[in-house]
This record gives C-alpha cells, sequence and structure tokens, in this order.
C-alpha cells in the first residue's frame, strides 16, 4: 500500500511541475496550450541525454534546458511577433510531438539505468515540489516581483503605464515556465516511468493546462488538483485496487479524462464563476501591443 | 532598419487580399521545408535528394499516388472538420477522436448485420455501406456534440476538451478492438475483424468513392460561408462572440453546430480509412498513428486561412509530403517518424508565418514620410 501511495505522489509530482510551470506564464497573461509538446521535449531530450551520458544530473539538466528554450520560444512568438497565443502554443505542441518521434524513436526502450534512490521512503522530487509550490506562492502574493507578474497578467496597459516592463516580465514568466515543464517531463521519463515509446505522455500535458483553470491560479489549490489527478491517473492503471472485476482495464484509463472534463464543466457553471471567476488573470491569452 | 536613403519597417494590415495570403502560405511551406533540411543534413542525406524522393514518390510513382489519393481524401476530411469550428473562432483538435468514433460507428454497424461471420449472406452493399457512412458521421458527431454543447452551454474551453475525448475515444477503440472485445479479429491479433469483401467501399479507377464525398463538402463549405445565412452567423460569432449575441446570433446553436458538423466529417474519415482504403480494411493494430496523422488537418486550416476551397490542394500536397516522407525514411535508412518531424517543423513554420498575416515589410524612402505614419518595432 505505501509503495502505491509514493507512486501517486510520484505521479502528482509530474502534473505540480508542469502546472506550476503553466500557471507561472498564465499569472502574467500568457497562455501556453503546449504543455505537452514541451513536456515530450524536455522528456524525450532527458531521456536521450541520461541514456548516452549515463548522468541523470545532466539529463535533468538538459529537459529544463530545453524546456526553457520552448519557452523563450513561445514568449517570442507570442509576445514580440504578437501571433495569437493558441495558435503559437498548438504549434509548439505540435512541434514537440512530432520532432520528438522523430528524434526519440532510435532509443525506443527502457533507460537501463539505476533508479534514483528515495529520500525517507519518498520520491526525493516530492519534496522539491512541496517546496516550489511555497516558494511560488510566496513570490507571487508576497513580494513586489509578484505583483509585478500578477499586475502584468491582468491589465498590462495600466502596468506599463506605471513603470512596469511588461515585455520583460512576460518573458521571464513564460521562459521559467518553460523550464519546469520540461523538468515534468524530464521526471516522467527518468523517474516515473523510465521507458521511452511513441507518444508516450498520453495527455499529462493537457490535464496539467486544466488542472491550473482548476486551480483557480493558485499554487496551494493547484498542488490538492495534482495530488487528486496523480492519485485518480495511478488508480487508472491499477483498478484492481479498487474495485477488482468492475469494467476492463481500457474503460478504466479513460476516467481521468472524464473526470477532467466533469471538473472543467463544474468550474464553467455560472454558480462557480460568480464566486471565484475573478482569479482568471484578466488579460490571459491577449497579446500586449504597446502603443 | 536603415538601408542607404531607404527604411525597412512594419506596417499593419487593414486589408489581406486573397493573392496576398496564397503567398504568404506558399511562402511558409518553402520556409519549412527549407528549415526541414536541416534534419535531412544532421541525418547525413542530401536533402535535394531526399526532397525528390518524397516529392517523385509521392506524385509520380505509380505506387505512391494512389497512397497520396488516400491520405489527401482523409487529410481533406479533417481539414474541413477544423474549419468548420474555425470559421466560428473555436479550436476543433479532437479530429482524431472523432475518427476513431466514425471508425466505431462503421464497424458497429458490420457487426451488428453480422459482418464477423464469414459470407454472411445478409450484407447487401447497397443497404450496408450507406448504413456504414451514417454510422460513421453519427459517431464522431456525437463526440463534436459533446464539445459544442459543453462550450455553447457552459463556455467550458473545447481545446482541453477535444483533446480529452481523443484519449477516451483512443482507450474506448482498445476496449473494443482488443482482449476479447466485441470487434476483436477472431484471430486475436489485437486488431478489428476484417471487412468482408461483399462491403469494401466502391472504388472509381482504384480510387474510393469517399474522394467525392471530400471534395463535395469542401465545395459545400466554401459555399455554406460565402452565401449562406448560417455561413453568415458562423463569421460573426467567430469575429465577436458578444457582437453576434447582441445580433440575435445564438451564442449556443453556432458552437455546438459547427463542432457536431465538423465531428461527422472528422467521423466518415474514421470509416475512409477503415474501411474504404484498399489493402487496410480493418481497424489497424496501430490506430493511435492513424490517428494522429489527424493533427494534419490543423496545419492544412490555418495555412489555407479557413478557406475550405483552398483546403484542397493543401491537403493533397499534405497528404503527399506524409506518405512521401514516410517511403523516403526506409529508402534513405533515416530513423522512423519522419513524416511526424515534419508535421512539427511545418506547424511552427506557419506560426513564424501568422506575423506576416498581420504585418507587411514596407522598404519606404526615409524623410519623405511623416515619421509617427505605421507601426514601427
Amino acid at each position: 500500500m505505501w509503495e502505491f501511495v509514493a507512486r501517486c505522489l510520484e505521479a502528482s509530482m509530474i502534473f505540480t511541475f508542469a502546472a506550476l510551470g503553466e500557471l507561472t506564464g498564465q499569472r502574467s497573461g500568457v497562455l501556453n496550450v503546449g504543455v505537452e509538446g514541451v513536456m515530450l521535449f524536455g522528456a524525450t531530450l532527458g531521456f536521450i541525454t541520461a541514456k548516452t551520458t549515463g548522468g541523470y544530473l545532466l539529463g535533468f539538466l538538459v529537459g529544463i534546458a530545453i524546456g526553457a528554450l520552448l519557452g523563450l520560444l513561445h514568449g517570442y512568438f507570442s509576445i514580440t511577433l504578437g501571433v495569437d497565443q493558441v495558435v503559437s502554443g498548438m504549434g509548439i505542441w505540435i512541434l514537440g510531438f512530432g520532432l520528438t518521434t522523430y528524434i526519440g524513436n532510435p532509443y525506443t526502450g527502457p533507460l537501463g539505468m539505476p533508479r534514483i534512490p528515495d529520500f525517507l521512503g519518498l520520491s526525493p522530487f516530492f519534496y522539491i515540489g512541496i517546496a516550489l509550490v511555497a516558494i511560488l506562492w510566496f513570490v507571487l502574493s508576497k513580494t513586489s516581483f509578484g505583483l509585478r507578474i500578477r499586475s502584468v497578467g491582468e491589465n498590462p496597459s495600466v502596468a506599463e503605464v506605471s513603470g512596469l516592463d511588461v515585455t520583460k516580465t512576460r518573458y521571464i514568466c513564460v521562459t521559467v515556465g518553460g523550464s519546469l515543464m520540461g523538468f515534468a517531463g524530464a521526471i516522467y521519463s527518468l523517474e516515473y516511468n523510465p521507458v521511452w515509446n511513441y507518444n508516450f505522455l498520453m495527455g499529462w500535458g493537457f490535464i496539467a493546462l486544466a488542472l491550473v483553470f482548476f486551480s483557480m491560479w493558485n499554487p496551494v489549490i493547484l498542488l490538492g488538483g495534482s495530488l487528486l489527478f496523480g492519485t485518480l491517473w495511478q488508480l487508472s492503471l491499477n483498478p484492481q485496487l479498487v474495485l477488482p472485476g468492475v469494467m476492463s482495464r481500457y474503460i478504466w484509463r479513460t476516467v481521468p479524462f472524464f473526470i477532467t472534463i466533469g471538473v472543467l464543466l463544474f468550474m464553467s457553471t455560472k454558480w462557480f464563476r460568480n464566486r471565484w471567476g475573478a482569479a482568471k488573470p484578466e488579460a490571459l491569452g491577449q497579446p500586449y501591443v504597446k502603443e | 532598419m536603415r538601408i542607404g536613403s531607404y527604411e525597412l519597417k512594419l506596417e499593419k494590415r487593414l486589408t489581406l487580399a486573397g493573392w496576398e495570403t496564397t503567398i504568404i502560405s506558399f511562402l511558409a511551406i518553402i520556409f519549412a521545408l527549407v528549415l526541414f533540411s536541416i534534419i535531412f543534413i544532421l541525418a547525413g542525406v542530401n536533402p535535394l535528394l531526399a526532397y525528390k524522393e518524397i516529392f517523385s514518390y509521392a506524385f509520380v510513382n505509380s505506387y505512391g499516388i494512389p497512397l497520396t489519393i488516400n491520405r489527401f481524401i482523409f487529410l481533406l476530411m479533417c481539414t474541413t472538420a477544423f474549419i468548420l469550428p474555425l470559421r466560428a473562432g473555436l479550436w476543433n483538435i479532437g479530429m482524431t477522436g472523432q475518427f476513431f468514433a466514425g471508425a466505431l460507428g462503421a464497424f458497429a454497424v458490420l457487426y451488428a448485420f453480422g459482418g464477423k461471420e464469414f459470407n454472411n449472406p445478409n450484407l447487401i452493399p447497397e443497404i450496408i455501406i450507406p448504413l456504414m457512412l451514417i454510422a460513421a458521421a453519427f459517431g464522431g458527431a456525437v463526440i463534436g456534440a459533446i464539445a459544442g454543447f459543453l462550450r455553447g452551454r457552459f463556455n467550458v474551453n473545447e481545446i482541453v476538451v477535444t483533446m480529452m475525448l481523443n484519449f477516451i475515444t483512443f482507450w474506448l477503440v482498445a476496449e473494443m478492438i482488443k482482449e476479447g472485445g466485441p470487434f476483436m479479429n477472431p484471430g486475436g491479433r489485437s486488431e478489428s475483424f476484417e471487412l468482408p469483401p461483399s462491403v469494401y467501399a466502391p472504388l472509381i479507377r482504384n480510387v474510393p468513392f469517399t474522394i467525392f464525398l471530400a471534395l463535395g463538402v469542401a465545395v459545400l463549405l466554401y459555399y455554406l460561408f460565402a452565401k449562406t445565412k448560417i455561413g453568415y452567423q458562423i463569421k460573426a460569432y467567430g469575429h465577436s462572440p458578444a457582437a453576434a449575441r447582441y445580433a440575435g446570433i445564438s451564442s449556443f446553436m453556432v458552437p455546438f453546430l459547427v463542432f457536431v458538423i465538423g465531428g461527422a466529417l472528422a467521423g466518415v474519415s474514421g470509416y475512409h480509412y477503415f474501411a474504404a482504403v484498399p489493402g487496410v480494411y480493418k481497424i489497424a493494430r496501430n490506430y493511435g498513428y492513424f490517428g494522429d496523422l489527424a493533427f494534419y488537418g490543423i496545419i492544412c486550416g490555418l495555412i489555407s486561412q479557413g478557406n475550405p476551397l483552398a483546403a484542397i490542394p493543401v491537403a493533397l500536397l499534405f497528404g503527399g509530403l506524409s506518405i512521401g516522407g514516410r517511403f523516403a525514411q526506409g529508402k534513405l535508412n533515416m530513423s522512423f517518424g519522419l513524416d511526424y518531424a515534419l508535421l512539427g517543423v511545418l506547424m511552427i513554420a506557419l506560426v513564424v508565418f501568422q506575423f506576416f498575416f498581420r504585418y507587411k515589410i514596407v522598404l519606404a524612402r526615409t524623410g519623405k514620410e511623416r515619421s509617427d505614419v505605421g507601426i514601427r518595432r
């Protein structure tokens, strides 16, 4: 049982890292629907690096670096060029899906390295994840830099007039956000499931994207949502733990996706929006053009 | 940027003529192919040779051409499924799921009429084939309707919902064709039972009749947008949902309708690929690969700027590229997934070129113009 709990927490942390990255960008007003693409890139390149050099650390660093690079690219498209953020995010996702299929294919198969040792019975990323949630919560809600990010996400023209550099702030946020998504991907392919095969993520990135909407853009609620979905995902892989013999294993795999739709639906009801709808960054998804 | 007494600057486009769109789209594809040659060079292959292989196999070779045409039909259906919601400002990235649901619908008809039994006399093609088509469209429409309903009624983000539905239908197909599912092949090869030869889709000069459906839909959609009231309402909603609501356009009906019809179109592509393409005639074990090719529809739709007629040549080109890419990868001993890599590079090139749909580069003499005219960066 403990093993199962540890596994759930491990899965939750992948959602946490990816969704925190998305949250950071969204708080500054930049929507990146290409989380899955960034994760695929971080996972694939991290996997290849670790497999060829035999070093985990290098693998994670490469994963983070490629994530940051893709975040920067998304920033360039959506901030500097002013391309529709959904189009750019879709581009990042399809680029990630397409290129990693080609790049990763010769490395199909298990990683073949000793597993990363646990720390106090849990994956070390659990502690990093919790710390990161705390740090991000603190930065966003208690520091002047956080205020800067939030005001850029709420009303960029007012922020600009009050002397904030909208472009720079958004660039910082999307780059940091991208590196977190890349890191999440690397955790998946180096620790959670160290096997490379075709399109292996199967929706983690899109669930992370939904989790950000679900979290009301609050890192602490986001952690709760990630724990819920990490557990759900793990249960959908091992349905025999809860309801042995009920529904086939394929049907179980659809459960997290149905619940994601259900949660989004719940959040879109009038009842919910009237109470908590204001949490959404006002300028989310809108390119900012300096007049 | 200054060059002598001239200055290069960016100006925001106010209008975009049809020929300008064509040129920009064309340049975007050229740019992508040039960018993609990096991949060939990294793999130690001469890009010109590789492109020669790709194009000659896809558009000249007598084995390649039928494959290209079948891929083209599939892509055009997925593209129209993407374009219709796009014109309403909505993103249907669920063509994959709608495609799977369409395939399941078509095979459900066969299953219901006992298509699993050998030489079943009940299978009258004149009845079964139309039923399969309708069921495929219905299957896709149901999946599309979920996204459209949620968007129209509750304003739920359609991108996440359609993507979730992709994964849901992916596992539903697995449920139906694997491990004792009702559509499982009697040989137990993790694929569906085979289509009885009596209900193979009619071929016209070796091309499935579905080509007429795909082309007809593209023309109809063009007509819909250009001439009809509902087309106008869809476009109005796409420009500004709020303004459309004030003009009395239902903010429920438009999203719902575009997703239902879009889903039905992608559903028919499920019939096409698994019941009409010669040599397939079953839901293949690697159906996930086919499903992911539906994402080419996004690129075709964006490059053709939502114009269904422009989508025809674009889908043909991309169909050929994906078929030729797969062939070249084998011939030149390259790693699997060349066609997917091409998909990614085309997409990112397109994103870059979105910029040129909004701005144009102007070469102007300095000093003659007032400096506050136009947008400079």
